[in-house]
């Protein structure tokens, strides 16, 4: 078994190229994304290997990106479409939520919407307010949609090779800040990560942290550094979430905190906290705690002190390991 | 007439498009006055929009795919989808293929290469051009028709899927079945131009018909089937007719409008058809006395049928959200039932 030292970006464009060469169904749609490669590189030289038919220059529309990748799900083709930003989405929500996510059940199962739509997401690459967003609950808030966060290049390929099979919308979102950050070994052949489980991306005994994208490696470094024993939950699929690994976790933990850079007011960690409230109470010794962003719009200059870091989540962690 | 077909031919295909804009009508006031009777919850009325939808209906061929929207009973009628189906729909009953999940005039019919209705109109529009893209792509002799009204011209999702279309130059019709109003607007306080004119500007190719006469709209259409088809790109028809009746079962119109066509003036597409099929002595007052009466037989009959079939069981509400059923999901099923 042969692999290699790959970045984000490189595993999910040789996993697109995988997809291409395998299938010819799969098209990729976007802004910018074939003689351009796209703007993070991720589609790059795909154009120049299947041709403009199938890596498709679209005209600036993300609605009309979205709505006409449902169309060709709809019609036997597998469509990638990109969102350049997430940020940029919002124009395209009543295809997401009116149409992708509601075509099987409003068809009764006549229709299904196998489409996988890639967009770089969240902050730290000084891109102010429109550049940054995590709308990840949005998105988790639709009934329909599956919503797919990888942490690392080696679940990015796992989870889009798992998302070429899934017959149904998933938003793929990939965090930008870790597009490049770091090299790992990743297998050149074809594996799977299994869409709705969680990733348990360290052992601990004192208390649970779950956290997924751009916020796991954040985490586990802080976590490493300050010999703190947690467990680290990678949530790799935010909806549905794995709440199993969430609930074995925290019973043996008896300690929970969730850490997102999404806006904390009903996002995902809010959820969390009402699944654990709901089902772990007795086995609870201490508030359940969020890291998260503000409930600001995302500060340009200022996005240090808006994004989690080591300094509040280890503060979060004291406050969770003092209470009595 | 046409060069299309020999006298006998035609003859059958002008009938049977009379037929189903017949039986289209008799539908329509069928499921008006069980509405007012408490039968059945909601519905649009196609009454006026007959014509446009039959006339582009017939230059169709079978395996092409028609994105509709929620006023296009006729359409789906005379591409052959049983009045079954669109009662069952209407009814929301256990035999729905939706199971009752879409308030009423929201008709699913694949098997008929029917698109799944959507109430935010125009949202059909850039997923007909995805499907126009794959036939392209896959060089399949097909052609799309995606429907919309007047009022839909104005939506973002309009000029997305016209643009998209001509960028790609793609297989596909737009029938804007302008019938001049949308809810209370009018079609003059929608848009400062002609809906036909707008093509133009997409470098796409715009006709305007008389959506209120079947063979003219016929006429058209097959021109612009035939030009989409061909490799000529887009075209964009704008038909003209007029909404006889309210925009729903909901709505009033003498709220904001004096009366226009009216039904069995001389502007009735079914006035209209009657009248050149008697001028192509192709039909008699009497076989049109006939088809309406049996029309009318057929509609109630079905619709006391269908009336009778029970509801959707209520586990059915947890279906067809995922393929595979999500674990929150059934534990939400679990608590409900």
């Amino acid at each position: 078994m042969t692999s290699r030292q790959l970045n984000m970006v490189q595993a999910i464009n040789s996993t697109l190229d995988f997809a291409l060469s395998k299938n010819d169904s799969v098209v990729l749609l976007g802004e910018d994304i074939g003689r351009d490669g796209g703007v993070f590189r991720v589609t790059e030289g795909l154009q120049a290997k299947y041709g403009a038919e199938r890596v498709i220059d679209m005209p600036l529309v993300e609605l009309g990106i979205v709505g006409m990748a449902i169309g060709m799900a709809l019609n036997g083709l597998k469509p990638i479409p990109e969102i350049q930003f997430q940020d940029f989405i919002f124009t395209a929500f009543d295809q997401l939520v009116n149409q992708a996510a509601k075509l099987r059940y409003r068809s009764g199962g006549q229709y299904n919407v196998p489409m996988i739509l890639r967009t770089p997401y969240g902050g730290g690459i000084k891109g102010g307010l429109y550049h940054s967003q995590s709308g990840e609950a949005y998105f988790a808030h639709t009934a329909g949609l599956t919503v797919i966060s990888p942490s690392n290049a080696y679940d990015a390929k796992g989870l889009l090779i798992s998302s070429l099979e899934y017959e149904d919308p998933i938003i793929f979102l990939e965090p930008k800040k870790l597009y490049r950050a770091a090299k790992m070994e990743v297998p050149d052949e074809e594996y799977k990560i299994p869409i709705g489980k969680a990733s348990i991306v360290r052992e601990g005994d004192d208390l649970t942290i779950i956290t997924y994208g751009s916020m796991v490696p954040l985490v586990n470094s802080a976590v490493e550094k300050n010999k703190v024993n947690a467990e680290i939950i990678d949530l790799r699929t935010i909806m549905p979430y794995d709440g199993e690994a969430i609930l074995q976790s925290v019973k043996k933990t008896g300690r929970a905190m969730i850490v997102h850079e999404a806006p904390r007011t009903l996002g995902m960690g809010s959820e969390i906290s009402a699944f654990l409230a709901e089902r772990a109470i007795d086995y609870l010794m201490a508030p359940i705690l969020r890291v998260t962003g503000p409930d600001t719009p995302f500060p340009y200059r200022l996005e240090d002190y808006y994004m989690p870091n080591e300094r509040k989540i280890m503060k979060a962690v004291g406050k969770l390991m003092e209470f009595r | 007439m046409t060069e299309d077909f020999n006298d006998q031919e035609e003859k059958d295909v002008f009938l049977r498009a009379y037929s189903s804009m017949i039986l289209s009508r008799m539908f329509d006031k069928k499921i008006v006055s069980a509405q007012r009777q408490g039968r059945v919850g909601f519905y649009t009325p196609t009454i006026g929009q007959e014509a446009t939808q039959v006339g582009v209906s017939m230059a169709l061929k079978k395996g092409d795919l028609v994105y509709e929207y929620y006023r296009d009973v006729p359409f789906m009628i005379h591409r052959g989808v049983p009045i079954e189906i669109l009662l069952d729909q209407i009814m929301g009953n256990g035999e729905d293929s939706a199971k009752g999940r879409q308030m009423p005039s929201h008709y699913n019919a694949k098997e008929y290469n029917f698109m799944s209705v959507q109430s935010p109109v125009a949202a059909n529009l850039p997923l007909a051009v995805g499907a126009a893209y794959a036939i392209k792509l896959r060089k399949e002799d097909k052609v799309v028709v995606t429907t919309f009204g007047d009022g839909s011209t104005s939506t973002p999702d309009f000029h997305a899927a016209m643009n998209l279309a001509s960028v790609f130059n793609l297989p596909i019709i737009f029938l804007c079945e302008n019938n001049q109003w949308a809810i209370s607007l009018p079609v003059e306080k929608q848009t400062k131009v002609e809906i036909w004119k707008k093509a133009e500007a997409y470098g796409a190719h715009g006709v305007k018909v008389d959506g209120n006469d079947f063979l003219e709209t016929f006429k058209v259409a097959k021109e612009a089937v035939e030009r989409a088809r061909s490799g000529k790109g887009p075209v964009l028809i704008e038909a003209v007719s007029y909404r006889i009746g309210p925009h729903s079962t909901s709505d009033d119109p003498s709220k904001y409008r004096s009366e226009g066509i009216t039904e069995g003036s001389e502007k009735d597409p079914i006035v209209i058809a009657e009248k050149r099929l008697k001028e192509l002595d192709y039909i008699t007052d009497e076989v049109i006395d006939k088809m309406k009466s049996e029309a009318k037989r057929i509609v109630d009959e079905k619709f006391d049928e269908r009336e009778k079939i029970p509801p959707p069981k209520p586990e059915t509400m947890f279906d067809d959200v995922y393929k595979e059923m999500t674990w929150i999901i059934k534990e939400e099923k679990g608590e409900v039932l």
